[in-house]
């Protein structure tokens, strides 16, 4: 029997229904957002007046205005444009983990509902969006498209990872970050849970090339608190060799780091003007979407 | 050095090391294998964790098993020993002679046994440390110094021979038990030899004399064990000698027992001092006797009349009882009732037969001679009756009155003697004719012409015993002017006892049933020698009337030391000796005389003479008949009693070709930490104790 092309593996196809149906659902719910470029200048929608100054456009120039108060105004509009957004998803081995006390789906399940509620999200204001899957490298890439059916393929996209390999997200930050387009957005889903630390380079870099970064740091309660009790061999889902040992004695020691390495992102990200949205699997996606939807918003008020 | 263990038995409780293994091991969880995302992160955690000494089960296993260990050999009592363990450092075997001090100074006690038991417990010890296939032998060094045990290489028997020796009450002979330590070791072929001393080294023992005597081996090893430094204090006390003697010159029956204690201590000592009769306590002095000094203690104790008195005398209380108490017995003398009947009495006192025979036989009471003549006439005679008397005299009695000689031959027969004395009133046909059976001469005629002398043959006879050389040179000088001559009669046995220098006898005995006859061939009065009015008469003829009633040797008048011979004249028969114990010992006369050896105990022996009839050849109780004769008493010798030690150079100058080395004996709960050995046992209780803390402390941190 001829084996199924992947595309049309029918487990694909469920999980490319669900996740849409999941996004839908978490979409809806929330208020319809719209993105408003940050960009000034001549739009449909006025934004504001400014003092004219040599060098303005004179038919920007508020005639209106300047009969009646005899100065020179001229008219500021809002920029109403397709936001570009890439989102780029950690499939390395480390997102693949699931606990072996509940029954739950596994970080990447995680992440895979979130990204497909963003780029619902993304598509329904009109916004073009990629993906792009990474492990050590970059596994695949969908370029940013605002077309409504480029949704069926992020959710392929998603539907096919199987995460796997170990994380290089410094390799990929910097391969991405000569790719992408300056005044885009750039959408990081990881658990960060990588040895080399230095993202800090990469995320300056984006920054600096006027991306807007949003970063989405995925982990597991297991991952945080640790909760394994006697002794135990640990695994790694990476590359790393194993570990036996009881966890009581070092559990104190795991929450310290793996606190150090949260607040150290945090503080990068603050540094940077980056978002930084900590998301425990825990929490339902719903309430990480509005929540950070209300953050943003504030955000771009302010 | 080596590390030794006093309680070796406790080493077992090392397997309780594998109590907390396997608490450790059981309760070890099941290793779960988890896949897991941040095991980078898990492994800077653990690393972390060892940094901060976080702990470790590990760690607390061992700390668990190393506090089991060290308590279990904290138990066990460890200490190294600087070498004395060394006892017997070659493995290949050899040839040991033990040579064990059980002299009575062995006999000290330290807490509840005594340095013979301490000894014989630590030869039992040193015994196990001989290589396999070694050969030993134990010398006991108490005077006389015996091999008790030749070579054996059984230790099992060996162990049990040594187990049941017991301290004797002799004085200690190290000179001699060496020779004969020597005298076995030359008998070995074994390369291996030593000899192993364990005494007190008093120094009474080491008599320089015999020890240089000894052709000693060439640098063979001679290990002394001092037992007296186990010894918290040495002896003190010691009753050296005990007498008791009846007043002299009065009437009172006074028993006045005389003790003489000596203080061996360096200290003066206030010492009770106590006169025990029947084991119960009759007198008691509280004396203070200096450092080094004798103290004399008289005590005064009635006479009950004719009752023999055994007790001791017992001085305070030290460390080595046995020479704190002296026995002595006593018998009260019994006075010889002596019949003198005079044959010629005279008007004037002094001119009477018997005059001068009553002054000698009682010259001031009769507490000092211990005769009561009573002094008759022929003419009273009959009236008398015999049996109240032990001896008759018959001086210068002409006849008999009428069937007399009866009587007395029936007196002499059950045991009464008789003694005659020479005169002119004497009849010789009567005596010849009437007296044949009584005596074994007849008397042949006056002999008058020459003065003879008295001739000393044979000064052993008992009554001449007494008497000094001079003495008798001045009897031989003693002028006899009229002595009867004899002839012997067939078939009488008789002996002559003194001979005139002329030839002929002077003093003639003979045994007649039970009793003695003795015969003086010239006059117990002036008439026919001036004997009467020399000193020697009195002793002379006192002993002779002594002699006469069997009064003359006194058992009791014994006073002998441990090991010494009981010698005692007994004419015949069989003889009990009861020994403190209560147990007989049967003694046969042997040419008149018994000796008895087996003096090993201290105390009151008692003679005892058996019935005529009895046949057996040995005796467990006294038979019907058995009659007490004596006793006599056996005491420590002092000279064992001083606590006098012997210097290690001393004894390497005595004995220069032996390799000597002098150790203190290594004992359970005797241990010197400074001198034998480092005690670990303490330091190794407080390891616990910090392991154990550090424990609770890590487990508490968890």
């Amino acid at each position: 029997m001829e084996e199924t092309p992947p595309n049309y593996d029918p487990q694909v196809l469920a999980r490319i229904s669900s996740l849409k149906i999941t996004a839908m659902n978490l979409v809806d719910g929330l208020l319809t957002g719209q993105h408003r470029s940050r960009h000034k200048g001549s739009s449909v929608e006025f934004a504001e007046y400014k003092d004219y100054s040599p060098g303005d456009e004179i038919r920007h120039i508020d005639w209106k205005v300047a009969g009646k108060t005899d100065k020179y105004h001229v008219k500021q509009f809002e920029q109403s444009t397709n936001l570009k957004c890439t989102i780029l998803l950690d499939a390395s081995g480390s997102m693949a983990y699931q606990s072996p006390f509940d029954n739950g789906g596994s970080k990447i399940d995680y992440a895979r509902n979130l990204v497909a509620g963003l780029t619902y999200l993304f598509l329904k204001q009109f916004d073009a969006i990629g993906l792009t899957l990474f492990n050590d490298q970059i596994i695949e890439h969908i370029p940013p498209r605002s077309k409504a059916s480029h949704l069926q393929h992020i959710l392929h996209g998603l539907s096919t990872i199987s995460a796997e390999g170990v994380t290089r997200i410094d390799d990929v930050l910097a391969g991405l970050a000569e790719r992408l387009q300056g005044r885009s957005m750039l959408i990081l889903v990881s658990d960060f849970l990588t040895r080399d630390q230095d993202i800090h380079k990469s995320l300056k870099l984006l920054r600096s090339r006027g991306l807007e970064v949003i970063l989405f740091h995925i982990l597991h309660p297991d991952e945080i608190n640790l909760p394994f009790e006697g002794d135990t061999v640990f695994e790694s889902l990476e590359d790393d060799p194993m570990v036996g040992l009881d966890p009581i004695d070092i559990r104190e020691e795991y929450q310290k780091a793996i606190q150090e390495q949260i607040d150290h992102l945090k503080n990068v990200s603050n540094g940077l003007g980056i978002d930084y949205v900590l998301l425990n699997t825990s929490t339902s996606l719903q309430q990480a979407l509005s929540y950070y939807l209300l953050k943003r918003k504030s955000f771009i008020k302010s | 050095m080596s590390l030794n263990f006093s309680s070796p038995l406790f080493l077992f409780g090392l397997l309780g090391i594998s109590i907390p293994i396997l608490i450790h091991l059981l309760t070890r969880r099941q290793q779960k294998h988890v896949l897991f995302s941040a095991v980078y992160l898990l492994f800077q955690s653990q690393k972390r964790s060892v940094k901060k000494s976080n702990p470790n089960r590990l760690l607390l296993l061992f700390l668990r098993c190393l506090s089991i260990a060290l308590f279990s050999l904290a138990l066990a009592n460890p200490f190294f020993s600087m070498g004395n363990s060394e006892a017997f450092r070659s493995s290949s075997p050899g040839s040991y002679v033990f040579i064990v001090d059980d002299s009575f100074s062995m006999r000290t006690e330290v807490k509840e046994k005594n340095l013979f038991e301490l000894a014989t417990q630590f030869l039992s010890k040193l015994l196990d440390q001989i290589p396999e296939g070694s050969e030993f032998s134990l010398v006991l060094a108490s005077s006389p110094a015996q091999v008790s045990q030749g070579w054996m290489a059984q230790k099992d028997g060996f162990f049990k021979l040594v187990q049941n020796q017991k301290p004797s009450f002799q004085t200690t002979d190290i000179g001699n038990a060496l020779d004969s330590a020597v005298g076995l070791l030359k008998t070995s072929n074994n390369k291996e030899k030593e000899i192993i001393l364990l005494t007190d080294l008093d120094n009474n023992g080491w008599d320089k004399e015999v020890i240089s005597e000894i052709e000693t081996l060439t640098n063979t090893p001679l290990k002394i064990y001092n037992f007296s430094s186990l010894t918290t204090s040495g002896n003190k006390i010691a009753v050296e000698n005990v007498q008791s003697h009846q007043e002299f010159l009065s009437r009172s029956r006074i028993l006045k027992i005389k003790a003489q204690i000596k203080n061996y201590s360096n200290e003066n000592q206030r010492v009770p001092i106590s006169l025990i009769l029947d084991k119960k306590s009759v007198k008691e002095h509280l004396v203070n006797i200096q450092a080094g000094q004798t103290f004399t203690q008289e005590f005064s104790l009635p006479i009950r009349k004719g009752d023999p008195i055994k007790g001791e005398i017992r001085a305070g209380k030290d460390t080595l009882p046995t020479d704190s108490k002296r026995y002595f017995s006593h018998h009260p003398n019994q006075n010889i009732k002596v019949l003198v009947v005079d044959g010629d009495p005279g008007t004037i006192s002094h001119q009477s037969e018997s005059f001068y025979l009553e002054r000698a036989l009682n010259p001031f009471s009769v507490s000092l001679s211990h005769i009561d003549p009573t002094v008759t006439t022929l003419a009273e005679l009959p009236l008398r009756k015999l049996s109240d008397f032990a001896v008759v005299i018959l001086a210068n009695v002409r006849e008999l009155p009428v069937n007399f000689e009866l009587e007395l031959e029936s007196f002499v027969l059950n045991g009464g003697s008789l003694i005659f004395g020479m005169g002119d009133q004497i009849n010789a046909r009567y005596y010849n004719q009437r007296l044949g059976n009584l005596l074994p001469v007849t008397l042949e005629t006056v002999q008058n012409q020459e003065t003879t002398h008295l001739l000393f043959k044979n000064n052993k006879h008992p009554v001449m015993e007494a008497f000094s050389p001079k003495a008798i040179d001045e009897m031989k000088e003693i002028p006899f002017r009229s002595i009867y001559t004899i002839q012997a009669r067939d078939e009488k046995n008789f002996k002559v006892a003194n001979w005139f220098s002329n030839q002929n006898p002077a003093v003639l005995e003979t045994d007649f049933g039970k009793g003695k006859i003795i015969l003086f061939l010239s006059s117990l009065d002036r008439e026919w020698n001036d004997f009467p009015i020399q000193p020697t008469f009195l002793p002379w003829i006192q002993r002779w009337t002594q002699y006469a009633a069997r009064g003359l040797k006194n058992v009791s008048h014994q006073n002998l030391l441990v090991g010494e011979i009981f010698n005692q004249r007994m004419e015949k028969g069989l003889w009990a000796i009861q020994a403190p114990g209560g147990i007989f010992h049967l003694v046969k006369s042997n040419e008149g005389q018994i000796r008895f050896n087996k003096n090993d105990i201290p105390g009151v022996y008692t003679v005892f003479e058996l019935p005529e009839n009895y046949t057996k050849e040995n005796i467990s109780r006294l038979p019907l008949g058995s009659e007490p004769v004596g006793t006599y008493t056996i005491n420590v010798d002092t000279k064992e009693s001083s606590s006098q030690k012997i210097s290690e150079e001393t004894i390497k100058s005595y004995l220069p070709n032996l390799k000597v080395s002098i150790k203190k004996p290594e004992l359970d709960g005797t241990k010197s930490p400074t001198s034998e050995g480092v005690l670990l046992a303490t330091p190794l209780f407080l390891l616990v104790a910090g392991i154990l803390l550090l424990e609770g402390w890590m487990v508490r941190r968890e």
